[in-house]
């Protein structure tokens, strides 16, 4: 982790005008920002921008044209297909691989162990974070030391799937077996099993200690938490809180597929949310110069973070190298269970000291994540579980987080959508419902006397060091989210089922996100003109189906005054498109939309030149609209088209029109969410009923409405999903007991409830056009949200997910 | 063994192995709008109409398709004339990472074809096998539901309105360079 930023903020830090009695803290932290005049326009004015421009795929899409990664196969005459053998075992050691078998069968090309020379023996991360990455370099491509029952082991490339499967039944794989442990409780005794070897590893972050499998501790403070909660006039709350392993249940397995090009240069076609990461791991990896590796993603069916990591590349790259000739890997959905990655099962537990009359006088998280056998993700996604929901209510004074992130015999977690805010919020958001009960508090003014509004300095968020940084919240719609997501559930209408056995509640949460990891992004943008007006957009932004790339295009039209389809937009691949973080942490339309803003700028400023030139006029009386540049003087105009032809085939001079853009920022602004859920539970038997949920999201200015309108439910069923079903389970040697849909409970259509999405406009002066982040911050609230309806309708507390007709019983029985 | 079959009208004969599914074989043969998301049998990508009934195809053996009519993805609208249903759920922004789209749209051509006014719970059960990670299932609803409004307004239209030609290879991501 490091320090926090000391520089001065990139623009407006020397433009601000101190107004109040915090100056040091607003020089530091402007509330004005010094923002283009262009970027923040009245609604209409904006001629692509807030439009429901049509998603700019979708037609590929819903006739089944579009290309995800298998559906190259066909361009590979001589594909191989792989298939990875797996360990059958918790814990232990791989003494002896017998291959012979394997290798005898017609077609197949190559078998691979830990110890084939094709095979790094390098340690790594599979996490796609930035470098060096916050997440230690604790696992192989193929591991002689298995410590958990899927850990892959060897690999086979033949010539058909059939085949390879066969090939890879066929592999005999001995074991010595090491003690295991799965409960993360007990991972942290003394006397557990222990996963690594403290030499094992490398890993530069703090707090591990694996002689206790601990992988990282972190904690972080603002004033004094521990006198707050020792003072005489408050009372300490304490409650505790449970989540589920939940997987990322993309319908698009992870699939890749690797190949050597007629320059010799290794190429990878691989369903990632992180091209250039991916890059760097495996040119790292493999020792191949990064120059020499090319990353190319096609259309990507879901990744919800799954894909934020560098999952399942180096297998078919390693094969494709010792078979000499193209492969593909396609994980099964059993493999997607039990040996991809997951969201890391927590325990969290939440405390505050709260005065009679209902101030907040500290907030006290802590939490216990399960890291499964391997640390990616493990210690930024547990700063999570306290960085994004407690500057939420950042006008608390005292705040303090701790985690432990300790390692089991259990299949890999890493990031998923949330990345430890669902969490956070699952905890918060119960626990502040159970003090409002307790202290007869109405739970929403409880919360809007200590939530943050516009000119606040969080500084919660900055508690953490490098996990994120102070900041001045410059735009906030809370208040507008609450009264239209009460209004939307008919909070102060709730009519009670006739049946005495019946009983409605309706429960609220909160949520606050980033848009951006603070201080840590980067993407960029380049955009180039054609002679006939229009122009290619190159960025490295990645659509994993989100629809980024359609923001991206609105976002250009928007600057260049033309039409969305003369915009012809290609993400991602590394050799032609422009360097990107990747596709995580709420920053795409705002990191990569502000590079797509800025190129288009550029771009649009070399339009402007020429015009000038051409209508003889100055440049600064001309602006572009509906495919034309026009004197704002005059009247006169030339056609983009026409400034297209103009610059390429002049007569007396000539240019390729070409715009870039590069963008990061210390700012990461957070959206927000507060979310309803309406609910009826029978008492006799604990079974209820999810009649809606409703959630009013503040996303700055949505560049495209319906499209942060899908964001918002498909992150709300994501959400619900979270606080109804178990998740993976495991069993006692901490195998997934789950293995495909049917045992999984991804809830169906008609078992998931209507979901009611609003949008609340506020204006995020540090984003494009307005925008902040959409798509995780609703991935928070259902848990806390149906804990509290299902105790305002019975008056019982679940704090472990999931919530079951099982529980409610059994608390309503305790009773 | 080889198989004769029908796709989308085009008689075909295509050659299968023992453990290969209808789903295989048609990606195999380019149809590749059917998708497999899980296994064999689950989450609905891969729904094809196999004698006008709708069947997940990666369930289907490949040997019991012989002499089968199948209907996919591709042979409802091209991107230039869209069948209904595919418009709306382009209108109603219902499509996100689309890989279970296909399969989500041939469930509701049938639903449609039977049952030309359903009940939101009615659309929704249709689908109830059909897996969608993206959308929470709000918008796809709304455009079933909209799509049999237009079905019922321009019924000359809900006819297979597709291009006679099997898949097409057209936008492919720009990935032309290989």
């Amino acid at each position: 982790m490091t320090d926090e930023p000391t520089d001065p903020k990139p623009d407006g830090g020397t433009a601000s005008q101190p107004t109040t009695e915090e100056p040091d803290d607003f020089e530091e932290h402007p509330l004005e920002w010094d923002e283009p005049a262009n970027n923040d326009k009245a609604p209409d004015e904006r001629k692509s921008v807030s439009q429901p421009a049509e998603k700019f795929d979708d037609r590929k899409l819903v006739t089944g044209e579009a290309k995800y990664t298998a559906d190259y196969e066909e361009r590979f005459p001589d594909l191989a297909h792989a298939q990875v053998v797996r360990s059958e075992v918790s814990h232990g050691r791989v003494t002896a691989i017998d291959t012979d078998a394997a290798e005898a069968m017609d077609g197949v090309h190559a078998v691979l162990t830990p110890w084939s020379d094709e095979v790094p023996d390098a340690k790594y991360t599979s996490a796609g974070q930035s470098y060096p990455e916050p997440s230690p370099w604790d696992m192989n491509v193929l591991n002689e030391h298995v410590r958990y029952v899927g850990d892959p082991v060897a690999a086979v490339a033949a010539e058909d799937r059939e085949t390879a499967a066969a090939a890879a039944n066929a592999v005999e794989v001995e074991y010595e077996e090491y003690d295991h442990v799965v409960d993360p409780e007990e991972a942290f005794d003394e006397d557990a099993p222990q996963l690594f070897d403290q030499d094992e590893v490398e890993n530069e972050i703090v707090g591990h200690d694996y002689d206790r499998n601990r992988m990282s501790n972190i904690e972080g403070e603002i004033g004094d938490v521990d006198a707050a909660l020792d003072r005489d006039d408050v009372h300490v709350h304490e409650t505790e809180w449970e989540t589920i392993r939940q997987s990322h249940a993309q319908i698009e397995k992870h699939t890749s597929l690797a190949y050597t090009d007629e320059d010799d240069r290794t190429v990878l076609i691989t369903s990632t949310q992180v091209p250039n990461h991916t890059r760097r791991q495996l040119a790292h990896l493999f020792d191949i110069p990064i120059r020499d590796v090319r990353v190319k993603k096609p259309r990507v069916g879901g990744g919800f973070g799954g894909k934020q990591a560098m999952v399942v590349e180096p297998i078919p790259l390693a094969l494709s190298l010792a078979a000499d000739r193209p492969v593909i890997y396609e994980a099964s959905r059993d493999e997607e269970f039990g040996a991809m990655r997951s969201r890391h099962p927590m325990k969290v537990r939440a405390r505050t000291a709260v005065t009679d009359d209902g101030e907040i006088e500290a907030i006290d998280l802590y939490a216990l994540s399960n890291t499964g056998a391997y640390g990616s993700h493990g210690m930024t996604v547990a700063g999570n579980v306290g960085s994004k929901p407690m500057p939420l209510y950042s006008k608390v004074p005292n705040a303090r987080f701790e985690a432990d992130i300790v390692h089991t015999n259990t299949p890999q977690t890493g990031a998923m959508r949330g990345y430890g805010a669902p969490q956070g919020t699952l905890a918060l958001e119960g626990h502040l419902d159970e003090v409002a009960r307790d202290l007869d508090l109405d739970p929403i003014e409880f919360r809007r006397d200590h939530y943050m509004e516009v000119g606040d300095l969080d500084e919660i968020a900055g508690m953490m060091g490098g996990e994120g940084a102070e900041r001045r919240i410059r735009s906030c719609g809370l208040d507008e989210c609450i009264e239209r997501g009460k209004a939307a559930i008919g909070w102060d209408d709730i009519d009670q089922p006739e049946e005495d056995h019946l009983h409605r509640g309706v429960g609220m949460a909160l949520s606050a996100q980033g848009t951006g990891v603070a201080g840590d992004e980067l993407g960029a943008a380049q955009i180039m003109m054609n002679e006939d007006g229009s122009f290619h957009l190159q960025v490295g932004g990645v659509d994993i189906g989100t629809g980024a790339d359609t923001a991206f295009i609105q976002i250009a039209a928007e600057v260049l005054g033309c039409d969305e389809d003369d915009i012809i937009v290609k993400s991602s691949d590394t050799d032609n498109t422009p360097f990107d973080y990747g596709a995580y942490a709420s920053s795409t339309t705002y990191i990569s939309g502000m590079a797509v803003k800025k190129a288009a700028e550029d771009a649009k400023e070399r339009i402007l030149d020429w015009a000038s030139r051409m209508l003889d006029e100055p440049a600064g009386n001309l602006e572009t609209e509906d495919g034309e540049v026009y004197s704002e003087e005059t009247g006169d105009s030339v056609t983009i088209e026409d400034v297209g032809y103009e610059s390429v085939y002049g007569h007396d001079d000539r240019e390729h029109i070409l715009g870039k853009g590069t963008h990061s920022t210390e700012e990461s602004p957070p959206p927000f969410a507060a979310q309803f859920a309406d609910v009826t539970v029978d008492e006799r038997t604990g079974e209820f009923e999810v009649h809606k949920l409703a959630v009013a999201v503040d996303c700055g200015v949505a560049i495209n409405p319906g499209m942060a309108e899908g964001q918002i439910e498909g992150a709300n069923h994501m959400s619900y999903e979270m606080a109804v079903s178990e998740g993976v389970t495991v069993d006692d040697e901490g195998r997934a007991e789950v293995s495909d849909f049917d045992e999984y409970g991804l809830p169906s259509a008609s078992e998931t409830p209507p979901i009611e999405s609003i949008l609340v406009e506020t204006h995020e002066p540090t984003g494009p056009f307005g925008a902040k982040s959409v798509a995780e911050v609703p991935t928070n609230t259902v848990p806390p949200a149906l804990s509290n309806a299902v105790r305002e309708a019975v008056g019982v507390r679940i704090n472990e997910m999931p919530i079951t007709a099982e529980k409610i019983k059994a608390k309503l029985d305790e009773r | 063994m080889e198989i004769q079959l029908t796709i989308n009208d085009e008689p075909t004969s295509a050659e299968v192995g023992p453990d290969d599914d209808l789903a295989t074989v048609l990606r195999r043969n380019g149809y590749t709008g059917v998708k497999c998301g899980c296994d064999g049998g689950v989450c609905g990508a891969s729904k094809v109409f196999v004698n006008d009934e709708v069947r997940m195809a990666c369930g289907v053996d490949a040997r019991d398709a012989d002499d089968a009519e199948i209907e996919t993805i591709e042979s409802l609208g091209s991107q230039d004339d869209l069948h209904p249903i595919q418009e709306a759920f382009v209108d109603h922004f219902a499509v996100q990472c689309g890989f279970c789209i296909p399969g989500m749209i041939i469930e509701a051509k049938s639903l449609l074809a039977d049952n030309p006014d359903p009940s939101e719970a009615e659309v929704r059960e249709a689908i109830d096998d059909n897996l969608c990670r993206c959308t929470g299932y709000q918008k796809p609803v709304e455009a079933i539901l909209d799509a049999a409004d237009r079905l019922r307004d321009d019924r000359s239209v809900a006819a297979d309105g597709g291009p006679e030609a099997g898949p097409t290879n057209g936008a492919d991501d720009g990935d032309t360079d290989d």
